[in-house]
Formats: structure tokens, sequence, C-alpha cells
């Protein structure tokens, strides 16, 4: 192939090389600090594809199915048999969580307790998928026009897949649980050994299976303990389904999913907002549930904060209330925790 | 058939094949980066953007030019979703090193082009990493992108070099021609 080709000795280029290549090093560095407009620029060219996607979307669809059952075909009688007996097993799951459920219903009741924040979803289409070596993401048929914003979480039947990072009028990119960007507060529940839940932090490292980080020593996991988002941060709704846990067998502790990211094709979109908290009234107060009768309040005497006092802040230029006041309202609650 | 610039001397068609390297380059960003997955997400997809610049580079260096290479790189990083600026900078860098070797790649032939492409872009990929593991280094709580998935991008690049460079080849013969010194 060489020898038919003719090459040319001398670039004409309108470009120093050296001058280009300062040009891309600036341009990394100004995507490093401005993002955003390389987002913009993304979402724009997304939404211009959007109808193009679309088209190519079914024929493809149809192709990676068949791809993905390929290597189930030679199981299928084993698959099979699991999945009747695991369905027998899950008909009576299912017969307890529903006694259970109105259980926890009457205690609510009873307790006027606060209700589950109430989830909103949108329903979308996965119209491209992108495996990048740095990016490992989904397009969805919904952007702001149907409500779509970033940070929410993208279900499939199974559990989480993602969350929305990118949102353009009519399309949104999802960041997925297996890439190495994200990370999800989650909650480990409680297997033998354990006293509680197990708070810990899932990372993408673009393989199969997110690693459990910031998991204490102390704490012993198990294969197949559930894991689910924590909801800390208030950015994600609490409990919602992510997967189970699996040694890598060196003394880390991965996450098999429970969604498939690569074969899901409509998934919903969580709109979720956590409600603005309510301060209770004071006959709710604990105090006065008791039958106690509350301290009077002392009239503040300053807006500045008592730590202020102690902490080494720069000089106020009107403190000396603060600083009298305090020592002496701390005095008495001294005394009281010595007796 | 004879390409463009020598079917006529008007300005206007020579400018059309001037411009064909850099279309041919945005094209081959755009198929690759048609986020549809035919293997499930099994394999990543290749960057074929990669062949044109490394052929016209080789060939026609004055028709890809850096300026071109530049704006190729820039319209993978736009579509591929990643790091802002990393396949900008890995696609300049690896037309810096084509353009200073050009006599030993273009010497090539059979296989041995093939390994010579190979080459070329294992340092694009060893640049892209390196930029991402520079950035991930200077974000704290990141981790260093893991070397898999970039492998993975090497191996379906190099597959694929062979037919686009056929179809890059053939879109030179048909429509760029030769430099102009040699017609």
């Amino acid at each position: 192939m060489a020898n038919a080709w003719k090459i040319a000795r001398k670039s004409n280029a309108q470009l120093p090389l050296v001058i280009v290549i300062a040009l891309a090093i600036v341009l990394v560095l100004l995507g490093k600090a401005q993002s955003g407009l390389f987002d913009k620029a993304r979402v724009h060219i997304t939404d211009m594809m959007a109808p193009l996607l679309q088209t190519a979307r079914a024929p493809v669809a149809g192709f990676d199915r068949w791809m993905g059952s390929v290597t189930e075909i030679f199981s299928v009688y084993e698959q099979n048999l699991k999945l009747k007996e695991e369905n027998a097993r899950l008909r009576q799951w299912r017969n307890v969580a529903v006694v259970l459920q109105g259980r926890v219903t009457r205690y609510q009741t009873l307790l006027h307790a606060v209700p589950d924040p109430k989830m909103n979803a949108v329903l979308a289409r996965v119209i491209g998928r992108a495996n990048r070596p740095f990016l490992q993401t989904m397009i969805l048929d919904a952007g702001r026009q149907h409500h779509a914003l970033p940070g929410q979480a993208v279900m499939d039947a199974r559990g989480m897949i993602g969350r929305i990072y990118l949102t353009g009028a009519r399309t949104s990119w999802v960041i997925l649980l297996t890439d190495i960007n994200s990370r999800i507060p989650v909650t480990i529940s409680a297997s033998a050994g354990n006293n509680g839940n197990v708070q810990a932090m899932m990372t993408g490292d673009n393989s199969a299976y997110p690693v459990l980080n910031m998991v204490s020593h102390t704490v012993v996991l198990h294969d197949g303990d559930q894991v689910t988002s924590s909801g800390d941060g208030g950015l994600l709704p609490s409990g919602l389904p992510i997967g189970t846990v699996v040694s890598d067998g060196a003394g880390g502790w991965h996450v098999a999913l429970l969604a498939d990211a690569g074969a899901s094709q409509d998934v919903e979109i969580l709109n979720f907002s956590t409600p603005p908290e309510i301060p209770p009234a004071a006959a709710q107060l604990p105090m006065e549930a008791a039958g106690l009768k509350p301290q009077p309040l002392q009239p503040p005497v300053s807006t500045v904060p008592a730590p202020v006092i102690a902490a080494p802040a720069p000089p106020r230029p009107v403190a000396p209330k603060p600083v009298a006041a305090a020592p002496d309202a701390a005095v008495p609650a001294e005394e009281d925790l010595d007796r | 058939m004879v390409s463009l610039e020598r079917a006529s001397s008007a300005p206007r068609l020579r400018f059309l094949a001037a411009l064909v390297p850099l279309l041919c380059g945005l094209i081959c960003v755009f198929i690759a980066n048609i986020p549809v997955s035919l293997l499930a997400g099994l394999v990543p997809s290749p960057l074929l953007a990669l062949v044109p610049v490394y052929f016209w580079c080789l060939v026609r260096p004055d028709l890809m030019t850096p300026a071109a290479a530049l704006v190729i790189g820039f319209a993978e990083d736009l579509m591929s979703g990643g790091p802002p600026g990393v396949w900008t900078l890995a696609f300049v860098l690896t037309y810096a090193l084509v353009a200073r070797q050009r006599d030993s790649f273009a010497g090539l032939s059979g296989l041995a082009a093939v390994l010579g492409f190979a080459g070329a872009c294992a340092f694009a990929c060893a640049v892209a990493w390196i930029t991402v593991a520079s950035l991930a280094f200077l974000t704290p709580g990141l981790h260093l992108p893991p070397l898999a998935p970039i492998v993975g991008e090497l191996v379906m690049t190099v597959l694929f070099y062979v037919p686009t460079a056929l179809v890059v080849g053939w879109v030179h013969h048909k429509m760029v021609g030769a430099s102009r010194g040699d017609i």
C-alpha cells in the first residue's frame, strides 16, 4: 500500500505544530475548568441526533438482543429449573411482604409517622449506548421538556442503572453505576454478624462490578448482602435496589448489580425531591409530651452563636456581651452534668 | 477516473478537494460515536478518525494539517463524551509523531503497515490515558483510569484499520489525488 503512495515532503501548514499542541493543552485545561461549555455543546449535538438515533435503534436493538442471548442458549434448561425454583420461593416472600406492608402501614398511622416522600417517574426509552474508555453512558429520549433533571436516578425493572448527568431539551445522558466517575452512597443491609446497616460508598471502575469503598475494617460483609441507596446527601431516595455484595477474594468487596444496563430498553427517571422538614409544634416536643414543664427560654443576648467565643476566629468589633454571658450560661449546665 | 484536483483547475473544486481529508475525519468521528452498540457494550468503539489523520498525514500533509488534526480531535472529544480536550491532545501529538517519522511510516507495507498504524494508535491511546490520569491526579477523590478499556479501544481500532484505510485510500484516489508537485 505504501508503495502506491506519493509522499509529499513538505507541509504548508497554516498553523505551526507547536502552536496547535499548545492550543490542545489549553483545551484540556479549559475543559477541566469550564466543562459546562463542552457539556452544552454535547447535549445540543445529541438533541439534533435524537431522530436519527431513534430510527437506527430498532434494528440494532434486535441485533443486541440476539447477541445477548447467544451465550444463554446452551444453559436454557438449567436456567429454567432455577427460575421455577426461585419463582416459588419469591411467591412465599411476596405473601410475607404483603402482610408486613399492612403492619407497617398500621404502625405508621398509629405513630403519625412522616410519610415517605412521593416520587414521580418519567418513562424513557434508551436510544443510544456508548462504551468509551473514559465514559460508560446511555442516552435517553427524555429531556428538560419531560422534566428530567441532572442528578435524578434512572431505574429499570430490576434496579438502579445510574444517574442523569446532562440534559438537553429532548435527550438525557446517563452516567452508569459502572462508570469510573460514578459514586453513590449506599446502605448494605444487616446480615449475620452485623448489628445494623453498613454505610459505604459505591464507586464505579469501568468493570461490571463497582467497588465498595469506605467500609470500616471492623465490619464483616457477606456475599449476597443487599445493597440499596442510602439517600445520604438528599440527591437520591433511600432504599433503591442496587445489587448484592460479592467478594473479590483479596479482601475487597464489589457489588453485583441487579440492573443490566446493556440490555435495558425502557427505563424510569425518578423525580425525587426531599420535602422541606417542618419543625414540630411545641405540644409535640418530647418534654411536653412527657408532661414536663419546659424551661423558659432566655432572651437572646446576641446574634453571635456561642461557639464563636471558643473558636479562634478573628476578633469582632462588638463582642463584650456574648463573651460575658456565655460562661455564665455554661456553668449550670456543667453542674447539672456533675450531679 | 481522475481526481477532483486533476479534473479541473477551477479553484472551487480544488478547495473542495482540499477539504476532503478534514471532512473524512469528521465523518469517521460521527460514525464511530453514534451511540448505538452492536455488541451490547462488550467492546469499545474504535477510533476511526485516527485512520484518515494517519493516512493523509503521510500522503498529503499539505491537506491534513495540524489544525485539521486539532479540529478532528476536538470533534472526537465533543462526540465521545469523555473529559474535554483529551483526544484533541492525543490526535495532535500523534500527528506530530507521524509527521516527524514520516519516511519510516510511509515505507511500510503489508502487515508492517498495520503494525505501523498500531504503533501510532498505541501512542494516541497512551497520551489519552496519561492525560486522563493526570486530570484524575489533580482532582481529589478520583481514581486512575483502568487500562483494560483503553487497550480494548486500541485493539478495536487496529482491527478496523484495514477496512477503513481501504475506504480512505479509495476516497484519496478518486477525489484528492497525489500532491500538486507530483501531478
